[in-house]
């Protein structure tokens, strides 16, 4: 017990770490990929056609390679040639990989609504951005829930891969101490600190479901 | 008004999107190509790496290498930033000017030798054989028809690739880290590991009883600091430190307090 207790600190840094990077993709990620859905199945063909292009390259390669791209590539493309360090880095190759996932989930949102209801708005002469806003939008927030809380209690693990930047994420700490000491108790340790954050994100989506459950139809 | 708000949102995204990227050319814009004096350097080190380099309960990195980057930094009269780097991606990490030095037990290698400039050995490291106690395999012979456990990037690959004895092995294993190398050596997966002899006595010395070091090993080898190949100025002055704290014994005391005795070379 006293072991746990010394390892504590560098696990509650390397969480901090795993928290930064789940917050701030989150918070641009989810906005990003509202707006990407709303291109996506927009009348702009042209649109609507790069964003499928973009979400199949996001989707169809490994977020690790990604991120490894944008940190050791990017810098020796030509023209572009930016040098990000390693947090930007993280956060950009997360924000774009996880928006394009966010995307495909509102998506699937919008689409469930009914086009009954497209055309009782416009009866009832709303425009395309007021139907959204105030008959779809509000479903969909409630439909895709679950796939949400799914999509983001993968995203608070897979920050455990910004280790190959070398950044002292939880995992990583944890493994830097197994390294240390020789003993396995850290991981221990950390499952249960990744097992704690997955409940309070659990037990979030679970209120908002509740209170979303006011839009039932 | 309220219409345009997709549009406006999209709008807002793609601005935001194109700020961002506008913020982060900034800082290359900034840092000029050829520094007129070195104020600062950039240390890259597998942090991970015990006793070379690694953190301590307070998270902080300690070190042999450390220590000596340390010292080696006030004598250049130069600010020291440690950066930890994954170690297989450490010539990326010094060609993308990510860092100036990579110090972190980096052994000489002739490959190595074609994309970093090294000082001359300051440390000679042998690549020892770990086994369990129990292990019937006493010397390098024994080793053929048996899986071979490596650290991923580091020196014990060559080394075992050009040694017969490695070429007798029945598969050779290469690992993320040597811990997880020795977890799979007590659980019987891995017959025995090569590794270099200052990381394989710290780790034998945590488990007392349950690993052996065989008296064959896989040569001797020598590890330098790295820096780019055009960074002469910067290696010539490293160079000069190093020779220094040999000889007035500082080098000695840093080495005695992490391996109880002076092995610098």
């Amino acid at each position: 017990m006293d072991y746990v207790i010394d390892i504590l600190g560098p696990l509650l840094e390397g969480t901090a770490v795993t928290l930064q990077v789940f917050l701030i993709t989150l918070l641009l990620a989810v906005p990003l990929g509202l707006g990407l859905a709303l291109v996506r199945v927009s009348r702009f063909r042209v649109a609507s056609g790069l964003v499928s292009g973009y979400i199949w390259l996001m989707r169809g390669t490994p977020l690790m390679l990604q991120m490894l791209f944008i940190y050791f590539a990017l810098p020796f493309v030509p023209v572009v040639g930016i040098r990000l360090p390693d947090f930007p880095a993280a956060i950009v190759a997360f924000v774009l990989n996880y928006a394009a996932y966010f995307a495909e989930i509102f998506r699937s949102g919008i689409q469930s609504v009914g086009k009954g209801q497209y055309e009782a708005a416009q009866v009832l002469g709303m425009s395309y951005g007021q139907t959204m806003r105030r008959i779809v939008l509000p479903q969909v927030f409630k439909r895709i829930l679950p796939p949400m809380s799914n999509e983001t209690i993968t995203l608070i693990k897979d920050t455990s891969l910004i280790y190959v930047l070398a950044m002292n994420d939880l995992l990583r700490a944890a493994r830097g101490i197994v390294q240390r000491d020789f003993t396995t108790m850290p991981f221990v340790v950390a499952g249960a600190f990744y097992l704690i954050m997955t409940l309070v994100l659990t037990w979030g989506f679970l209120y908002l479901e509740r209170r979303y459950a006011v839009y039932e139809d | 008004m309220k219409k345009y708000v997709s549009h406006l949102l999209v709008a807002l995204l793609a601005g935001a999107l194109l700020t961002a990227c506008g913020k982060q050319e900034a800082p290359v814009a900034a840092t000029p190509a050829k520094p007129a004096e070195i104020s600062k350097i950039v240390v890259g080190l597998d942090d991970n790496f015990p006793p070379m380099g690694f953190r301590d309960a307070k998270n902080e990195l300690v070190g042999f290498d450390i220590d000596l980057a340390r010292e080696a930094a006030k004598r250049l009269g130069v600010t020291v930033e440690f950066k930890p780097i994954d170690w297989n991606a450490k010539e990326a990490e010094l060609g993308g000017k990510r860092v100036d030095v990579l110090w972190s037990g980096l052994t000489i290698t002739e490959k190595r030798k074609a994309q970093i400039a090294f000082t001359t050995p300051y440390l000679e490291n042998r690549q020892i054989v770990v086994v369990t106690a129990a292990s019937p395999i006493k010397t390098k012979a024994d080793l053929a028809d048996k899986v071979l456990g490596v650290q991923e990037g580091s020196s014990a690959v060559e080394a075992v690739e050009k040694d017969q004895a490695g070429k007798t092995v029945k598969s050779l294993k290469k690992f993320g880290d040597n811990v997880t190398a020795l977890m799979d050596l007590s659980t019987g997966r891995l017959d025995a590991l090569v590794v270099d002899e200052v990381v394989g006595r710290y780790y034998t010395a945590k488990k007392p009883g349950e690993y052996v070091v065989l008296d064959e090993h896989f040569g001797t080898e020598e590890y330098g600091v790295g820096v780019r190949k055009e960074d002469v100025e910067l290696l010539g002055k490293l160079q000069q430190a190093m020779d220094d704290m040999k000889k007035d014994g500082v080098a000695t005391r840093i080495s005695t307090e992490w391996f109880g005795k002076d092995i610098v070379k």
